[in-house]
Formats: structure tokens, C-alpha cells, sequence
């Protein structure tokens, strides 16, 4: 079993390797080269995780005996949801998604998210869901690492983003001091009831699958911002026994429907996925989940090898 | 699948060409290939092939790409990486070659030599550059066995170094020469459950090429699905014309096949006694026929229930369900013991 010091070291590290801070996407939104796009993109993306944060704290508050735990604890609730309506972190992040100049209605019907980001945070929730109350509070641990993060994300925005409206910014300046202190609450909780090396390993686990999640969520994001084309290696060909689009690889053919074909189409290298998916939306809005659909086709067709990002 | 032919200037230990590789002529000239892919085209094949042996030493090899690129498929060279040059290989894509599978034996000269007889990872490794200069996807194929298990991190490390688009971690199939040298090259299951944790590890790096890897069917308890069924979804042409279901399957006894120029490939996939022998289920023995994985596995590996067992049409001995698995058990047994075996090279260069 390692001592407190060593423990906590331990943690910190895996923030230091781990944390989101280093994924491309947040330096280059911190480099100021993100387009409005892609910051849209992320915004309304990111509201999805803020949805599932509260969610989240109850099922932790579910696992807390302790009256002295759950008073502290529910503080984040407080923060999140506010006391009345049109308060808290929540609200303030539409706050923000009308500052990059989206619609509130479009972000709070979850419509646009992608599914690669849905699974992400849906899985943060289930790891909750299903851990004991240690291993739960030591993955919200990254909180450790926030209070950095959104400083230097005011200084990018007000540097960089001048056409993002200031009040929109209300979320990052109430975080850096919430974060600092729900990570001293946390990481005390945890230092203390860790009583085991297994116990301390599952913590050091929990905090580096979060890092994780957070890291797959920007991974989402970035690739509805990249621009597909068909593979150079790829044939298109009309199957003559089935009638359908081929698309010829090495060693693999895909066969494709009319919708498939129609996505595929699509793909000039000029378009991003995500424009891709929105023009889709609007030429056939009776389908439900169509830009999640298209989202999630396209990451299929490249993992096989059919698309690849344009030069 | 096109053996082109089975010559060879390699002597892998490990190598799958039949025994007899000498005595089959190579009958088909750039003309008849020709006509095979047309045909093959018109039953619809998607790709071909060109395999052997090694098709680079065939001269007319630009025109039999040229008339596989023709009838409408998308060709594949299947090469050790010699004696084509890049001249040759430039020339391949010009005519309409798509994409090129490269075998490795090891990441290091020495052993690779050892396995092959020739010393090739240079030559190789130059090759798979031109592969890349030449904007060729490229698949690395590397077989497996208890003497280069351990350095397939080397070998995904390499086909990272080389942009290959795909790995190929293709544990030893014992079949013709192969079987010979069982003993010598059969892993232990320590072994290949390093190289598994090793694969799913390297397949969250990204970006990374494509990673294949199948536990060998000896260790597998269940057999492979072979060729995707007998005579299902895989045409093999052999040098010599004859249509068969894959590559080993003319050893097996008492089965008759035919020749592409002499009948049409249509009629030799569809009707020659040989491919009906196997195709379908109403060939299997108990306990494949009542299986309910029988639709998965189309009950294993023709050839490899008569190599083992004498009787192709006995239920696959790596299953764990058939009558003679204690066979796959004794040979596991075996591999798990140190190896005193020697690996013995296929008999000498045939270039």
C-alpha cells in the first residue's frame, strides 16, 4: 500500500498523463484555430456530458451513508441545477451555446450529439452506476485538474474567440473556483477510505478511466470535424448479382444501400462530417436520429477503410 | 484465388503449397487467366489473388494483372517481396494492380532466414518501401509459430513503420510441409495468450493499422470456419487449371476436380464431384450434423481431418466435440513440453 503522499502523487500523475488538457482539440481551442464550427460542435456536444453530470451525483449520493457526505455532496447538485429556475452551471452553459451562436432549443433536444459523444458519457454514468462510492468519487477526481483548464480556456476565448459574447463565459469563471474546492472534498474522501493497495488501485483505475471517457468524448467531436473522401484505394461498382453499390477495397468489399450510397456521395473532401450530417437532416426530416445515424455510418466507413480524411 | 505457379526462390518451414509442387505443370498461359477472371467475374468474384508460389517470377505476370484488372476485379499480389523490383512492381500498378500482400518471417535477418532459407528481410523490407512509394495499400502477413510468437510487438511496431494498411498475424496453418515440422513449430498457449493481451492492446493505438489475429485452431477447442465452407466462397485456380476449393484440397484422395480451360470455371465450381463432395451439410458425420454451431464452422478443415485422421470426411479434430480430438490434445501436449524439434526447410529453391 503506498502512503497518503505517495497515493495522492499517484492520482495527480494520472492527470498529468491522461487529462484532456493535452487532447489536440483542446490545444488547439486553447491555440485559438478552432473554426466557429468546430466550437459549435463542441459546445453543443459537451452539453450532453453537463446533462448526465447531475445524473451522475445522485447516483453517487445513492451510495453515501454518511449524513456529513451527502450534505457536501449535494452541494454539486445546488451548483449544477441552481436553487430556482434559470440558475446554475447547467443553465449557464446554454448560456454559452447562445454566445457561440447556437439555438437553445436545438442544444436541449440533444438532437445534434453525436453518437460517439453519447456513448462516452453514458458510459461515465454506468461506471457509476456500477462501482462502489470510492472507486465513483475518485473518477469525478479530474476536477483536480480543471481549475487549469478553464482559466486558460477564459484566456483563449477572450483572446481568440472575440465573437463569442462575454456572458457566455459565466460557466468557466463560476468552475474555477467550484472545481478547486469539490476536488479537495473528493480527494479527502478518497485519501481516507482508501484503505488497501487494491483499494487505491481501483481509485488510481477509476480516475484513468475518466480521463479516458473525457478523451474518447473529444475524439467525437474532433472527427464530425474532418473531411471525408473516398479512399483512393476504393472501387465503386454496381454488384451484378444484387444490384447495390460495391465499394471495392483490398481484401474486403462493402456492400451499400441506396441511403449508404447517398451518404457516400456526399463525401467530396469539402464537407465536414458534421456538415454532411446536418444537410442530411434538413433533406429528410421525417427521419428521426438521421445526423446520429449518419455520424455514426461515417465513422464506420472509415474505420473500414472506404473514407479517408482529405489532405 | 490465382496460383500463378509454385515455383519459389523461399523454403519456408511452414509452407502450404502441396507436397508435390514439382510435378504440376504450369498450363495457363497470360490468354487462359484471362479467361479464368472473366469468368470468375461473371460468377461474382470481386477480387483475385495472384499467388503461389511466388507470381513475380512469372514473366507474363503484367499481362495476367492487366487481364485480371480488365475483367473487372481488383487485384492483389500475394509476394514474398522477390525477385520483383521496383521497375517490375511501378509497372504491376501501371497495368492495374491494386493492392500487394507482403509475407515476412521475422523481424530479424537471422531468423528470418532461418525459417525461410534465404536471407530476405532486406530485400523485404526495400520492397515493402516501393510498395508505399508506388501509393500501394500494403498487407503484411506474418506467419506465426513458437519461434517469432514473442516479437509480434515487434512486428506491429513495423507495420507501423511501413504504413501497411494491415496486419496479418496468421498462426501456422499444419497442412502440407507445415505438418512436417509440427513439432518443431507448434506454440505453447502461454505463447499465444501473450501475443493476444499484445494484439488487443496495440488495437488501442492509434492510428493503427489493421490487427488480425485468430487463435490457431489447435488451440482454439473449435475449429475454424474453412475457407468460409467448402466450396462456399473461395474459387482456388491452381497453376495447372484445376478449380478447387482451396489450396490444399487436391491432396485429399479419391476426389475428382476439374480444369478451367478444359470445362469452364462455371461448371468446375458449381458441378465437379470433388467440389459437391463437401459442400453444404448433408456430408457431415455426427456430432457435426445435429451441431447447432455447424452454420458457423461448416464443421472445420477438410484437408486437416485427412492429414490427421486419414478420412476427410471425419469431423475436424480440433474441435473439442469430435470423436479423434485427443489428437489436437497430444500434439498441445507436446508444444507445452520444451521443443527439441528442428525446423526443416521446405526441399531446395525452385526459382
Amino acid at each position: 500500500m503506498w502512503s497518503a503522499e505517495e497515493f495522492e502523487q499517484r492520482l495527480r500523475r494520472v492527470g498529468e498523463e491522461r487529462y484532456h488538457d493535452k487532447h489536440p482539440f483542446n490545444l488547439r481551442m486553447h491555440d485559438g484555430t478552432l473554426t466557429r464550427e468546430e466550437l459549435q460542435t463542441w459546445v453543443l456536444n459537451r452539453y450532453y456530458y453537463q446533462t448526465r453530470i447531475p445524473v451522475k451525483d445522485g447516483l453517487i449520493l445513492s451510495k453515501a451513508l454518511d449524513p456529513a457526505f451527502r450534505r457536501e455532496w449535494v452541494h454539486r447538485l445546488h451548483d449544477h441545477d441552481g436553487q430556482e429556475p434559470g440558475e446554475g452551471g447547467l443553465e449557464q452553459w446554454l448560456d454559452l451555446a447562445l454566445a457561440v451562436g447556437l439555438e437553445r432549443a436545438e442544444v436541449v433536444a440533444l438532437r445534434g450529439v453525436l453518437p460517439g459523444v453519447r456513448a462516452a458519457c453514458d458510459d461515465y454514468v454506468r461506471f457509476v452506476e456500477s462501482n462502489d462510492l470510492l472507486a465513483s468519487v475518485a473518477a469525478s477526481l479530474t476536477e483536480m485538474f480543471a481549475g487549469d483548464i478553464m482559466r486558460r480556456r477564459i484566456a483563449a476565448f477572450e483572446k481568440h474567440y472575440p465573437w463569442v459574447l462575454t456572458e457566455g463565459l459565466r460557466y468557466f469563471q463560476n468552475r474555477t473556483r467550484q472545481a478547486p474546492r469539490d476536488a479537495a472534498f473528493g480527494l479527502r474522501f478518497v485519501l481516507e477510505h482508501a484503505n488497501s493497495a487494491d483499494d487505491q488501485a481501483r481509485c488510481v483505475a477509476a480516475l484513468e478511466r475518466k480521463c479516458e471517457i473525457l478523451w474518447r468524448l473529444l475524439d467525437a467531436v474532433e472527427a464530425a470535424g474532418r473531411h471525408l473522401r473516398l479512399s483512393r484505394h476504393a472501387e465503386l461498382r454496381t454488384d451484378r448479382v444484387a444490384d447495390q453499390t460495391l465499394v471495392v477495397l483490398p481484401e474486403r468489399a462493402v456492400r451499400l444501400n441506396p441511403s449508404g450510397r447517398e451518404i457516400l456521395d456526399m463525401c467530396d473532401g469539402g464537407r465536414s462530417a458534421g456538415e454532411i450530417a446536418r444537410a442530411l437532416r434538413s433533406r429528410h426530416p421525417e427521419i428521426e436520429q438521421v445526423e446520429s445515424d449518419v455520424h455514426h455510418f461515417l465513422e464506420q466507413m472509415e474505420r473500414v477503410g472506404v473514407l479517408e480524411v482529405a489532405p | 484465388m490465382a496460383e500463378l505457379t509454385y515455383r519459389c526462390p523461399l523454403r519456408c518451414a511452414y509452407c502450404s503449397n502441396p507436397l508435390n509442387f514439382r510435378d504440376v505443370p504450369e498450363s495457363l498461359d497470360a490468354a487462359a487467366w484471362g479467361q479464368v477472371f472473366n469468368e470468375g467475374a461473371e460468377l461474382g468474384c470481386v477480387h483475385v489473388g495472384l499467388t503461389g508460389g511466388e507470381p513475380s517470377v512469372r514473366r507474363d505476370l503484367p499481362e495476367i494483372v492487366a487481364a485480371a484488372a480488365k475483367a473487372g476485379l481488383y487485384p492483389l499480389l500475394v509476394t514474398a517481396g522477390t525477385p520483383l523490383d521496383r521497375e517490375g512492381l511501378a509497372r504491376l500498378r501501371d497495368v492495374g494492380l491494386r493492392s500487394v500482400q507482403l509475407s515476412l518471417q521475422d523481424v530479424d535477418s537471422a531468423t528470418a532466414e532461418s525459417i525461410a532459407g534465404v536471407r530476405v528481410l532486406e530485400a523485404k523490407l526495400a520492397f515493402a518501401a516501393w510498395v508505399h512509394e508506388l501509393d500501394l495499400p500494403l498487407i503484411l502477413n506474418v506467419v506465426l509459430h513458437r519461434h517469432n510468437l514473442a516479437r509480434v510487438p515487434e512486428f506491429i511496431a513495423l507495420a507501423r513503420t511501413l504504413a501497411a494498411s494491415r496486419l496479418e498475424l496468421a498462426n501456422t496453418q499444419y497442412h502440407g510441409w507445415a505438418l512436417r515440422n509440427r513439432a518443431a513449430l507448434l506454440p505453447s498457449r502461454a505463447q499465444l495468450e501473450e501475443a493476444a493481451k499484445v494484439v488487443t492492446a496495440a488495437r488501442k493505438v492509434s492510428p493503427a493499422p489493421e490487427l488480425v489475429f485468430v487463435l490457431p485452431d489447435y488451440w482454439a477447442d473449435r475449429p475454424k470456419p474453412c475457407m468460409g465452407g467448402w466450396a462456399s466462397k473461395t474459387i482456388v485456380v491452381t497453376p495447372s487449371g484445376v478449380v478447387l476449393p482451396c489450396h490444399a484440397a487436391a491432396e485429399l484422395p479419391g476426389l475428382s476436380f476439374w480444369r478451367a480451360d478444359e470445362r469452364g470455371l462455371r461448371a468446375c465450381w458449381t458441378d465437379a464431384p470433388g467440389m459437391r463432395a463437401f459442400r453444404g451439410e448433408t456430408w457431415m458425420p455426427e456430432p457435426c450434423r445435429s451441431c447447432p454451431e455447424r452454420g458457423r464452422d461448416f464443421g472445420g478443415c477438410r484437408c486437416q481431418a485427412f492429414a490427421l485422421l486419414g478420412d476427410p470426411a471425419a469431423t475436424d479434430p480440433a474441435c473439442a466435440k469430435a470423436p479423434r480430438h485427443d489428437v489436437v490434445l497430444a500434439a498441445r501436449a507436446a508444444a507445452e513440453a520444451e521443443s527439441v524439434a528442428r525446423v526443416v526447410l521446405r526441399g531446395a529453391p525452385t526459382n
